[in-house]
């Protein structure tokens, strides 16, 4: 019988995967259509060098999938815990996959998972990779790479008009300009054997930092890190810069936080453990060493963390940390690695079949006082040159339910707990829920968990989410998330509550056709515009946002169109609208290894409440969110080239032109006189 | 000069309330100049796509009379020529009267892939008269065109005219050109019913939502019927025959302030070698 299946499925599974390879879909794009569904919703920038080089990492070392483990299928994001679970379970119960086609029978994956799958997995029977590592190893299979990026907008920004000497102003004027010229520059070395060894430096410098002057020789920013994995006992040796994920992000998680977004059911980070750091972000890493010891059902994780940060300090006290990484004017520069922060912290995680509890420790010092300007919204913020967080996380697996949490102590008593659960009480229909309290005095350094601020504290909240498969071709999801903050925020100078709605459907109409509709309803509290009285005054802010996407394929094209709107109305003002049009083509020439992206898109949204996001395909390893408001139009071409086998090249030149007769852009040192902005991006790549 | 103001009066009203400053861009075949995604029709500077859907050699004229004033009637010529490569249009509008005109030339290639898509660029050179310094001013501006049939009953149209909102600049004064975006679809009920939505914005303008019906009633003739919606609600009737080689659209939009709007469209199809 399971025969007979298979061998359905083959030939089914065999035709779409035949006809998916004539899209223009690559790795790459997989990954950037990944991440734009986790950002869709959210506003910050977001680490987007760590999620590529991860599922990168993947690609290129792929999971096998009888022989593998949660943690490692964790690391694919876009599968929820249920689905990792029924693939577990299904290995275990069924034994060995026989091909990877048999992944249809899998409950709760669909094509679309299946098609998101294939690049990181495969299927065989046994581990190949040798345990041992050698010398001559590591220089046959060994894979270099150098990546060298340059960013240069056209326009010139008034943070490099300098006046002349002779000039009254010259120098209050000058001293505030950038230092550096305008070129971004990064240049990054990568070395991987296999999955075992990885090996690499960074050196960045942004625009406006000087590369060769009186204040400043060479890059901005350097990091190192070296790490090994199945070394002897050792899980994991690594040195140099770094990262430490534990627990459901309470106590630390500096990656990208699984929050609201149209996965709804991934709502806790995955637990990756110690992991090199090979990002460009300036603050969120550690720079030392850790371990992680493998120690029969227990992993035992300790690292030590030693680096400078940037605090605008005065007589041994700082009022906060700058965490841009930019250090373009005198002023910048002035408050560069001017606080000395020591980390040590560990991690113990027993895991058994169905349940596994940790325990993760952190203890922070630093040599100057963190001492935040009081006000009332950042009354409770951390203050001091010491804090010790400590939290217990589990995972319980009972029938069809998965229950997780997190309760996470400080040393002054605060308290935040996540807990939650997944269930899929049948294939087609998959169900989580969440409760999180983070009382106002927690603040902790690297927390990164679900919440609606960037900010773990303050905040307590229930959230329900849903997937519906109820036909072939169509999913739905949605959630409903209700949050009270018990005391004011920024921004809001009393308690407040809000409440998230989110419905998506997803259809895929034919194999070469996919849409999905989505709608955002929130409604949350903030302080009332140009409020000048004393009294606080809050008031209730909605907003509505819609989106449809539409993708299609034709040969070696590929086409996207995207309709974007929202309403917003604060109190009783009147609903404002923003709308967005977008239209891309792609094309990947089938006698030459170039592929060439073009976008138009026309924008038109007045206020700056009504602001639309978008994401663009860009060089390797950016990844562009623009905002915009106004009335414009954008536009832009990205050509990738492979040279050859080992060089690839990538260029970008994108331009925003308004059409509200605005006659300067952005502000202070940023400025642009005139109504466009242009920027260009060049990118290669050198493997050998 | 009474003449003048009145005309200076109703221009500027003209200005306001129908395409604004779209006076250059000829109106389309299409009923309520829902162009974007008729597959069927090319009309000069509107989606270059669909010359790509040409299949005969074609020699086209329009004229449209607005609001039965000849000074601000729109005369376009066009002119599409097919190849197995691509297929090459010229296009030739002009609006305007002698004291203030605008010219619009323009070259656009198009092809069909496999009846799956269409895609068109046209490369437009815009000039207008200024009579305070009695001399010419012109801009190069592109026209990026796409057409979709995601089903054979069901097709998807973008066009965008002067994405880059390039601008004339004199010594004294800004003239601004249209910058146009349109995103359109054209649904079958049944091959004599066709049913064409379309949204415009033209970026200094407001939106122009309009749709339109075209149905066959004979071989030879075809009755159609709309509406657009941009300050006002205007209705549109027109309709189309065939005679021959000669494919003739007439098209009536009654505006409830300015009144009668007419155009009429007379083309020419060559003999397929």
């Amino acid at each position: 019988m399971r025969s007979f299946l298979n061998l359905t499925c083959f030939l089914f599974l065999l035709s779409t995967i035949a006809r998916a390879q004539d899209a223009v879909v690559t790795t790459e794009q997989l990954i950037a259509d990944i991440f734009e569904q986790y950002t869709a919703e959210s506003e910050e920038a977001i680490d987007y060098d760590t999620f590529y080089e991860d599922l990168m990492y993947c690609a290129q070392n792929k999971i096998n999938l009888n022989i593998t483990s949660r943690e490692e299928l964790e690391r694919l994001p876009f599968l929820s815990d249920i689905q990792i679970e029924n693939i577990q379970s299904y290995i275990y119960k069924f034994g060995k996959l026989q091909s990877i086609y048999e992944l249809q029978l899998i409950e709760g994956l669909d094509l679309t998972d299946i098609r998101r799958m294939l690049p990181f997995v495969l299927i065989r029977d046994t581990e190949v990779a040798g345990k041992k590592i050698y010398w001559k190893d590591l220089s046959k299979y060994g894979k270099n790479e150098i990546f060298f990026r340059m960013d240069k907008g056209i326009e010139t920004k008034e943070g490099y008009h300098f006046l002349p000497e002779e000039d009254i102003n010259a120098a209050e004027t000058n001293s505030g300009n950038y230092l550096g010229n305008a070129l971004y520059n990064s240049l990054k070395y990568r070395f991987h054997f296999k999955d075992r060894m990885l090996v690499g430096v960074t050196a960045e410098k942004d625009d406006g930092e000087q590369f060769i002057g009186k204040q400043h020789v060479g890059y901005d920013f350097y990091s190192v890190y070296a790490q090994l994995n199945d070394f002897g006992k050792f899980k994991t040796i690594v040195v140099g810069d770094f990262r430490a994920n534990f627990g459901h992000g309470l106590v630390l998680h500096p990656e990208i936080s699984m929050g609201k977004s149209s996965y709804v059911l991934n709502v806790i980070p995955r637990n990756s453990g110690l992991k090199k750091y090979s990002s460009t972000d300036e603050y969120n890493f550690f720079r030392g060493a850790g371990v992680t010891l493998r120690l029969r059902k227990f992993d035992v994780s300790v690292f030590y963390s030693n680096k400078l940060i940037d605090g605008d300090t005065v007589n041994g006290a700082f009022s906060s940390i700058n965490k841009t990484g930019l250090h373009r004017t005198l002023d910048e520069m002035n408050i560069k690695h001017t606080v000395n922060q020591q980390i040590i912290g560990g991690n113990a995680t027993y895991t058994f079949s169905n349940f596994q509890v940790g325990i993760t420790s952190v203890h922070t010092v630093l040599d100057n006082k963190l001492d935040p300007d009081k006000s009332v919204y950042n009354y409770f913020y951390f203050s001091g040159k010491q804090q010790t967080t400590t939290g217990i996380h589990y995972r319980i697996r009972w029938h069809k339910i998965n229950f997780f949490g997190e309760t996470a102590l400080t040393d002054n008593t605060s308290l935040a707990t996540i807990n939650g659960f997944t269930f899929s009480p049948i294939s087609q229909v998959s169900l989580v829920a969440l409760y999180r309290y983070y009382s106002p005095e927690y603040d902790t350094f690297y927390a990164t968990a679900f919440s609606e601020t960037s900010r773990i504290n303050n905040e307590t909240g229930f959230y329900i989410g849903t997937e519906v498969r109820p036909f072939r071709k169509w999913k739905m999801v949605a959630y409903a998330d209700s949050y009270r903050f018990p005391w004011p925020k920024f921004g809001i100078d009393a308690p407040s509550i809000g409440t998230d709605y989110l419905f998506q459907t997803d259809f895929s109409a034919k194999r070469n056709i996919s849409m999905f509709w989505r709608l955002k309803y929130e409604i949350k509290q903030s302080n009332l515009s140009g409020n000048e009285v004393v009294m606080p005054l809050v008031v209730p802010i909605r907003k509505a946002s819609f989106r449809y996407n539409l993708t299609y394929f034709f040969g070696s094209f590929s086409f996207k169109n995207v309709l974007d709107g929202n309403l917003f109305c604060q109190a009783d003002a009147g609903w404002t609208y923003g709308f967005s049009a977008i239209q891309d083509v792609s094309y990947a020439f089938p006698v030459l290894p170039l592929k060439v992206d073009v976008r138009l898109q026309f924008f038109d949204a007045v206020n700056y409440e009504n602001r639309l996001y978008s994401y663009e395909k860009d060089v390797l390893y950016a990844f562009s969110i623009p905002m915009y408001y106004g009335l414009g139009s954008r536009y832009y071409l990205n050509f990738q080239y492979e040279m050859s086998k080992h060089i690839s090249l990538w260029f970008k030149i994108a331009q925003t032109v308004y059409a509200d007769d605005r006659e300067l852009l952005s502000a202070g040192n940023e400025t642009i006189f005139g109504n466009r902005k242009t920027d260009m991006r060049l990118m290669i790549k050198w493997v050998f | 000069m009474k003449k003048i103001y009145s005309l200076l009066v109703i221009f500027s009203f003209c200005q306001l309330s129908i395409s604004q400053i779209s006076s250059i861009v000829p109106t389309s075949n299409s009923i309520a100049q829902t162009s974007v995604a008729d597959n069927h029709s090319w009309t000069a500077f509107n989606n270059p796509a669909m010359l790509g859907n040409l299949e005969q050699t074609e020699i086209g004229f329009q004229f449209e009379n607005r609001y039965i004033i000849p000074e601000l009637s729109n005369k376009s010529l066009q002119f599409g020529v097919v190849s197995n490569l691509v297929n090459t249009g010229i296009s030739f509008s002009h609006f305007g009267y002698s004291l203030y005109h605008e010219m619009l030339i323009g070259l656009g290639l198009a092809r069909n892939f496999s009846n799956k898509f269409s895609m068109g660029v046209q490369f437009n050179y815009y000039s207008a008269y200024f009579a305070a310094s009695n001399s010419y001013r012109g801009a190069l501006l592109p026209q990026v065109g796409l057409s979709v049939q995601l089903s054979p009953v069901f097709n998807l149209g973008f066009n965008t005219f002067n994405p880059t909102q390039t601008n004339l600049k004199t010594e004294f004064t800004e003239k601004r050109i249209p910058s146009i975006f349109s995103f359109g679809s054209e649904y079958y009920f049944s091959p004599e019913l066709i049913w064409r939505t379309q949204i415009d914005k033209e970026l200094s303008s407001n939106y122009r939502f309009a749709t339109g019906f075209e149905y066959s009633m004979l071989h030879n003739l075809a009755i159609k019927l709309g509406a657009y919606n941009s300050d006002y609600l205007v209705p549109c009737l027109g309709f189309g025959f065939i005679s021959g080689r000669f494919l003739m659209d007439l098209n009536c939009e009654l505006h409830p302030l300015l009144g009668l709007n007419t155009m009429i469209a007379i083309r020419y199809h060559f003999l397929k070698h």
